[in-house]
This record gives C-alpha cells, sequence and structure tokens, in this order.
C-alpha cells in the first residue's frame, strides 16, 4: 500500500502532478477524478473492498497483478478461451459498465447468448454492491484514457462506435 | 420463383470483349453443376475502384475500368488465396499467399512487394482491409488465427485464436471488416469457415454467433429478440462479403449457392444457384456483385438474380 492519502493525492493533483508520474503511483487508494460505475462515483472504500474481493474471487483466474491468464489469447484445449487480463492490455476496457456487471454476475452468456466460457456467474457468491465494487477496483488501474473511452461505451448505452 | 438465368461462359474472350448481352445466349444452369465445387484451384476476386482485379491458381487478371483484360506478370513469391483492397486507396491491391507472406501492390498488382515478415509460415486463408482504416489489414492464417498490421502490412500482431465451432477450431475462408457499431467501441469482422459463418468484434473480446437484436437490450427488457433466419447449417462458407456501401448488406457464397442478408446477418434469403468460389461487391453499388467458379467470372448487376461471363479463365 502507498502511503500517499486519498487527500493529499487530490492536492498533489491540484498541484500540477505530472499524469505520467502520477500513473505511476497511483493505487487502489487513489480515486480518479473519473472512477464511476453507471455514473455514480466510486469511494476508496468501495475501491478497497474491490480489491480484497478481486484477490479472493477473481485474482486466481484473472491473475494477481490483473495480468490474465498466460498466452491468453490462446485458446485451451477445451475449445474454450483462457481468462483475458483486466488491466489495458485486455478488452475488458472495451465493455461497458452494464455489459461488465452482466458478465460478472450472470456469465459471457448473459451479453453473447449461448456462449460457452469458464468464466463463472457469480450471481450466488457476491451481492451487487460487491460486483460493483470489484468492477471499481479493475476500472481503478486503467488510466484516464482507457477510463474515459469506456465510460463513452456507458453513455451512449454501450452502442457507442 | 424466377431461374437464375446466365449468359453462356464458353464464348471466346475476344466475342466478351465485343459486348456479351447482344451476342452470348442464355441458357439455365443445369442443376448437376451446382454440386461441383472444385477445390483444386483457390480463386480470389477484388474490386479497385471500378476496375477488377482476379487470381486463380497462379493466374492473374485485372480488367480495368475501361473493361480491357490484362494478364499481369506471375508473382514468383506464391499463389494469391485472398485478395484485399479499399476504397480509399486506390490502385493498392494486398493478397495473402499459399507460402504464408502478404504481397502488396501500389499499381493495380503489376508489381508487388512482399510483406508479413513475422507472420508464421502458413497459408494466408483470408484477409481484409477494416472499413475504417486503410492501412489496418486483418490476415487469417491456416492452423493459426488471426493477426492484425496496423501500417498496411509492414508489421504484425497475434491478435485472436481461431473460432471454435461444432467441436473443433475452424480455418477462416473468408473475412470481412463489416462497418457497423459493435457496441464495443469499434465495428465487426464476419468470417466464413467451412462450417458456417461467425464474428468478432474488431476489440477480439470474442467469437461469436450473429445476434438478432442486443443481448443487453434482450436481458434489460427481458424480451425475446426477433426471430433469424440463419444460413442452412454446417455449410463451407467459400466466400462471404459486407457491401461497402451498404455494410448491413452480406452475400455468401455456399455449396447451395449465394446467399444475401440485408440486416448484417440474421436472416439469409438465397439470391441464386450459382456456385461463386470467390465474390466481391461493388464499392459503390451493393447490388453489383463479381464471382469466380468454375464457369469462369461473372457478374451480376442485381444482386445475384442474373448474371453475365465476363471472362472465362
Ligand atoms: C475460474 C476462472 C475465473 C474466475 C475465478 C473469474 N473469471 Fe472472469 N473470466 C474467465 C474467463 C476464462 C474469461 C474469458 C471468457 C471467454 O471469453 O471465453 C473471463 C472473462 C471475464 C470478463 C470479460 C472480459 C472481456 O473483456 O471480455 C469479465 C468482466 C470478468 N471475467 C470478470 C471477472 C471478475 C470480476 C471475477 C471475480 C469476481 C472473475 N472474472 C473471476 C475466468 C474466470
Amino acid at each position: 500500500m502507498s502511503a500517499v492519502s486519498p487527500g493529499s493525492m487530490v492536492t498533489g493533483l491540484m498541484a500540477g502532478v505530472g499524469m505520467a508520474l502520477l500513473f505511476g503511483v497511483m493505487d487502489a487508494s487513489a480515486k480518479p477524478e473519473n472512477l464511476t460505475f453507471l455514473e455514480k462515483p466510486l469511494t476508496p472504500e468501495q475501491i478497497a473492498l474491490g480489491k480484497d474481493d478481486y484477490v479472493e474471487f477473481c485474482a486466481s483466474c484473472h491473475g494477481s497483478n490483473l495480468e490474465g491468464q498466460k498466452n491468453w489469447k490462446r485458446r485451451l484445449d477445451t475449445g474454450r478461451m483462457p481468462a483475458p487480463p483486466h488491466d489495458a492490455s485486455g478488452h475488458t476496457w472495451r465493455h461497458s459498465d452494464q455489459e461488465l456487471f452482466a458478465i460478472t454476475k450472470f456469465g459471457v452468456g448473459a451479453v453473447v447468448p449461448g456462449y460457452e466460457s469458464d468464466m463463472p456467474a457469480f450471481e450466488d457468491v457476491l451481492s451487487d454492491e460487491e460486483i460493483i465494487a470489484v468492477l471499481g477496483y479493475i476500472k481503478s488501474v486503467w488510466s484516464d484514457e482507457e477510463r474515459e473511452f469506456q465510460h463513452n461505451l456507458n453513455l451512449k448505452d454501450g452502442r457507442a462506435r | 420463383m424466377k431461374r437464375n438465368t446466365i449468359v453462356a461462359g464458353s464464348v471466346s474472350r475476344r466475342a466478351l470483349l465485343r459486348g456479351l448481352v447482344t451476342c452470348a445466349g442464355l441458357y439455365l444452369l443445369p442443376a448437376t453443376t451446382l454440386a461441383a465445387v472444385s477445390e483444386s484451384s483457390n480463386s480470389a476476386i477484388a474490386f479497385d475502384s471500378n476496375a477488377l482485379i482476379i487470381a486463380r491458381g497462379s493466374l492473374l487478371l485485372y480488367r480495368d475500368r475501361d473493361r480491357n483484360w490484362i494478364t499481369l506478370p506471375e508473382m514468383s513469391a506464391g499463389s494469391i488465396l485472398t485478395l484485399a483492397t479499399h476504397p480509399e486507396r486506390p490502385g493498392r491491391v494486398i493478397g495473402g499467399l499459399d507460402t504464408g507472406r502478404i504481397v502488396l501492390s501500389v499499381d493495380g498488382g503489376k508489381s508487388w512487394d512482399v510483406r508479413g515478415q513475422g507472420l508464421p509460415k502458413a497459408a494466408v486463408t483470408a484477409i481484409t482491409t477494416a472499413a475504417t482504416n486503410p492501412d489496418t489489414i486483418y490476415a487469417a492464417i491456416r492452423g493459426d488465427g488471426l493477426w492484425q498490421s496496423d501500417d498496411a502490412g509492414q508489421s504484425w500482431v497475434f491478435v485472436m485464436d481461431r473460432p471454435w465451432l461444432a467441436n473443433a477450431e475452424r480455418d477462416l475462408t473468408a473475412l470481412s471488416s463489416v462497418d457497423l457499431a459493435t457496441g464495443m467501441g469499434g465495428i465487426w469482422l464476419y468470417a466464413g469457415t467451412d462450417t458456417g459463418v461467425t464474428r468478432v468484434p474488431d476489440c477480439f473480446c470474442r467469437w461469436q454467433d450473429v445476434q438478432p437484436g442486443d443481448a443487453m437490450d434482450a436481458l434489460a427488457s427481458g424480451k425475446q429478440a426477433t426471430p433469424k433466419v440463419p444460413l442452412p447449417e454446417g455449410e463451407p462458407v467459400s466466400a462471404l462479403v459486407s457491401a461497402v456501401s451498404r455494410p448491413a448488406t452480406l452475400y455468401a457464397g455456399l455449396p447451395s449457392g449465394i446467399w444475401q442478408s440485408q440486416d448484417a446477418g440474421v436472416t439469409w434469403l438465397k439470391r441464386s444457384e450459382v456456385i461463386a468460389t470467390a465474390l466481391a461487391v461493388h464499392p459503390l453499388r451493393a447490388d453489383d456483385l463479381v464471382i469466380v467458379n468454375n464457369d469462369g467470372v461473372l457478374q451480376s448487376p442485381d444482386g445475384g438474380r442474373t448474371w453475365t461471363a465476363i471472362a472465362n479463365i
């Protein structure tokens, strides 16, 4: 954990800390301006809870650094796809909040009917608040650019270009 | 239902150039020829603005915009299995080779530059340019998967494994960038396989069947999406193209004939019993089709209803 508190982070921002430097030191306790879920700002507490839930429920497949499974672009022998990274090197940020929520709660079949995958449905494991917190944590590791791109998908109700 | 009529394909090229419609007789294509799809010679066809380029085996033909046919010099690097052009790059033709390279021409196929160093050494079975970015090329490699280049073929990255259909990984037989929004910040890539059509968003999130409507809408409203009329199940797709001028209009060449969809592949209608081993749509006219088959090169001005032989190769 970084010693920088959210408060001092914001102060630092105001003082004009370079963005590149900022990303370098950002962690789950930081609260970027555009970190929202379904238009609601996420609190540092939510992000912290999300990180805990991520470690417990997601990291085994998606990696403790959100790096995804090894060779995640290559199909497994079972015919299914491995778990992709949740950081910017994957494509989680290409899904709207609605889609991310639906995938986590009900599985990938909720957005691609009939699709078979190893991604479990967390409907009976995590509450809606916890799902939002986990996804909020995932979004907190993206850069402002990915967050903005992804936010535009949300604005247009997932039908953006 | 109206039968497909076809202008005799046995006329000489000179006769063709004199004007086919006036001098050639019409005959009905016998049903027996329909089943015979030759796998022996691969063919590819693409519009270059109003011009056409055709590859069959090692033969390369070009029909310029004045409709003069030119036999292009043979290429030493291999045989072209698949061709791609882009309306914003007139004269530029990209070919995928049986030897696993990409060739690029900027003079309508007269001379070629070999690219695709870094691609696996296996046949390039399908290529397309991104509808919204002429320098982005996607190449499907046999036994491997999909690769993407954003610099007109100089450098390549692996983007997606092959689709899994009917319990096996499938090579792509055709690839078409379809300029319709995915909802994931990009557009679609549609692909033909030896067992039907599939698609992937250009974020390469996952291969998926064509779905009627929007799954999120269905999830939110609990309403059933509109029914779909798919292609006949399990048929191999030898050609698949989206019309640049009307992206939701797709044509697919199957052993059962040429099929058309006007809603991006939700509902399909058989337009012709004619077999196509390769197919292209005019960049400005979505009903103007050209195909290659065992009879040669045929053109249809009306979305596959009637055909005129324009070359016998
Ligand atoms: C058992 C392994 C496993 C666990 C545990 C798991 N996932 Fe997944 N997840 C997958 C796989 C595999 C995929 C890819 C599915 C596919 O495309 O076939 C995936 C895909 C996803 C996607 C879609 C990503 C995209 O860009 O398409 C999201 C979102 C996701 N997972 C969220 C989560 C969250 C949040 C958790 C923890 C609460 C979690 N997953 C736990 C295996 C897992």
